[in-house]
């Protein structure tokens, strides 16, 4: 299982497509800075088919003001959430 | 340099032992290269990566993906300022011993282009064989 | 990478070739055969035919790929010029010995290869 990291936002450019193009059907999503608008309700819908799988940093949503706008369909993980998905992956794979 | 020659010299041989599995690459380092040439240094530092890890004997294979894909057209020159590009550095890869050039098809088929459009041979990898190739290589280095 | 730093000067032949900290050409175009001779005396070294036709590798491989080899490359590159017998990382260490891609870069008056450490 690979941890994919993304930290840009989904609503621009298409780092997140080639994200979700290199995953495996148990790989995991964790959304970082600017990645985290990937958690919005309007821009969720690109992740559909990760359900249980995508991740959003706790820190980095709250820091943009966008912790309560945050779609439930992502999991939200804190500093060390993230070093616990890191720790359960085989390696960690970084899209920016 | 710190390699001791046996391990060079040992390394030309190895480095054509493994080349796939099962029809996917396989290797000790991935690097994919979704930038083009010239709009940024993220090609060159990618490059610059795969290189360094050649030479310390790591068997390395090339993922070009979205505007990756750019840095494999033939006739490319240097930048209007004359900054220098990256096709002198794909042009040595083989002197690397890195052989394992894949492309990603949809980057292809998107620019509206085919693997002989390309300066070197490469294999052509469809979307579905991606996340496989990622898991067979243990490092994996995103530029 | 190439330093653009002068550092100190070789004189050669009435001309100052300027160098940089590590004892690079700052203008590779200074380059000569008669440089190469006076970089090798700084290090006590004697130009051979076999090390003249290594420089000469070497040169012809930044000529096409605009890089320094790294050792790797070079046993290869030497190899595909002269002949596997000499494409061997033994007989380079035995006429560069230290390390072979920086000694004979700096021979050849190319910049010094970037992915040697």
């Amino acid at each position: 299982m690979i941890l994919h990291l993304l930290n840009r936002s989904p609503a621009t450019g298409g780092t997140v497509d080639d994200a979700l193009a290199a995953m495996g059907p148990d790989d995991r999503l964790l959304l970082i800075e600017d990645g985290v608008l990937g958690a919005l309700p309007a821009q969720v819908a690109r992740f559909t088919g990760l359900t249980g799988r995508l991740f959003a940093l706790r820190e980095d949503l709250a820091a943009r003001g966008l912790l309560e706008r945050c779609e439930e369909q992502a999991n939200i993980v804190d500093v060390d959430g993230f070093v616990t998905l890191t720790e359960e992956a085989d390696k960690t794979v970084s899209w920016s | 340099m710190n390699e001791t020659e046996s391990a060079i010299d040992k390394g030309e041989v190895e480095g054509k032992v493994e080349g796939k599995v099962e029809g996917i690459a396989k290797g000790d380092l991935l690097v994919i290269l979704r930038h083009s040439p010239h709009g940024s240094s993220w090609l060159r530092e990618g490059l610059d990566a795969a290189l360094v890890a050649a030479a310390f004997g790591q068997q390395v294979s090339l993922l070009f993906a979205g505007d990756g894909v750019l840095a494999l057209m033939p006739h490319q020159q240097a930048g209007a300022l004359g900054q220098k590009g990256t096709h002198g550095v794909i042009d040595m890869l083989a002197m690397y011993d890195i052989e394992t050039l894949l492309v990603d098809a949809h980057a292809l088929t998107s620019r509206g282009l085919s693997a002989e459009d390309l300066m070197l041979p490469v294999s052509v990898v469809e979307g579905d064989a991606l996340p496989k190739l990622l898991d067979r290589h243990p490092l994996v280095l995103n530029f | 990478m190439a330093s653009s730093e002068i550092y100190r000067y070789l004189s050669v032949q009435d001309k100052d070739i300027a160098l940089d900290p590590e004892g690079f050409l700052v203008d590779m175009a200074d380059w000569s055969p008669a440089v190469a001779e006076a970089l090798a005396a700084e290090e006590e070294r004697t130009l051979t035919a076999e090390h003249w036709e290594v420089i000469e590798v070497l040169r012809n491989f930044y000529a096409r790929y605009e890089m320094a080899p790294a050792m790797r490359p070079l046993v290869k590159a030497v190899g595909l010029a002269l002949g596997a017998e000499k494409g061997k990382s033994l007989h380079l260490m035995r006429l560069f010995p230290d390390s072979p891609a920086k000694v004979g870069a700096r021979l050849a008056g190319l910049p010094k290869p970037a992915n040697c450490l």
